[in-house]
């Protein structure tokens, strides 16, 4: 725990970052304080979390097209 | 050899969903995205002995993927149906956008949420329509970010740019795909909250008054 703290217009503007898993470590400690004690950010974290994983779903469970699996499938044999 | 030919087999197979997945993200185009996975494989195959192990597979061949169609899009510069993907002109202002912000309504926190209804009611068709209109610039850097999953180093090497471009960049892009898709919530009958809340004191002074009004209403109710 550190004493030092951030303010809403810092939390909002690392808030892709954090999402993001790319903040440095001292950054990401001082985001979690701020998220712990900041239900709008916190909300707004959220927000951004869901889409973020909503968007990565987008291709699960997506089978290959017929033409593609027959192409890839005779490309495979010819190696 | 890290994996052996039908290893290599078994991968490509098992991923063919996701590879043209994100190959006809990337390229907008049924055919193009079935070209791209093609030469994926072929290049894939050819570099096998670049591959460390078998759980490196999906990363590595996920990366030839972005590489084969970055090339193609460089060779190809001049073709009219594609944008640049360098993104020359950036708007400045586009990274301000935010759903949440038109949406939020914290004197409403405890009764309604309607940013994350919002998102229970977003559809794949409603993501992908967004993500498709958004130039290549940010439609790469969010597939990168968040269909594979690739780190920011991952996508600077990969489109051969500063890591502080892609931060700055992605930021944008998220932005941008936000204002398509506030499109869309207004077409569900989702409007404009108030004056966006973007400090805490606010958010609590709103609380605290929802409260009291709330507290006058039972009163009222009461009496």
């Amino acid at each position: 725990m550190t004493k030092e703290q951030i303010a809403c217009e810092e939390a909002l503007r690392q808030i892709v970052e954090y999402v993001d898993h790319e903040l440095g470590a001292h950054e990401h400690l001082l985001m979690e304080q701020h998220l712990r004690t900041c239900k709008s950010c916190f909300s707004r974290m959220e927000f951004e979390r869901r889409l973020k994983e909503k968007t990565g779903t987008l291709c699960e469970d997506e089978v290959a097209s017929s033409p593609l699996s027959e192409r890839i499938k005779s490309l495979l044999k010819s190696f | 050899m890290a994996v052996s030919r039908k290893v290599f087999e078994d991968q490509v197979l098992g991923l063919l969903g996701c590879l043209q997945g994100v190959a006809r993200r990337l390229t907008r185009n049924d055919a193009d995205a079935e070209d791209l996975v093609a030469e994926t494989v072929a290049r894939a195959w050819r570099a096998l002995d670049s591959l460390k192990s078998e759980a490196a597979f999906r990363a590595w061949i996920f990366r030839i993927l972005n590489n084969t169609f970055i090339s193609d899009m460089r060779r190809a510069g001049a073709r009219p149906r594609l944008e640049s993907i360098e993104c020359e002109d950036e708007d400045a202002e586009a990274g301000d956008f935010s759903i949440f912000e038109q949406m939020h309504q914290p004197f409403l926190l405890w009764f309604s949420n309607p940013e994350q209804a919002f998102l229970d009611k977003l559809l794949r068709e409603d993501l992908d329509r967004a993500l498709a209109a958004l130039p290549d610039c940010y439609r790469v850097v969010v597939i990168l970010s968040d269909l594979e999953e690739f780190s920011y180093s991952e996508i600077a090497a990969t489109l051969q740019i500063p890591i502080g471009t892609v931060r700055s960049r992605l930021a944008r892009a998220r932005s941008a795909l936000q204002k398509v898709l506030w499109q869309q919530a207004q077409t569900y009958g989702f409007k404009r909250a108030g004056a966006p809340v973007r400090d805490c004191d606010a958010f609590e002074a709103n609380a605290r008054e929802a409260g009291k009004t709330a507290r006058a209403a039972e009163n009222e109710g009461g009496a």
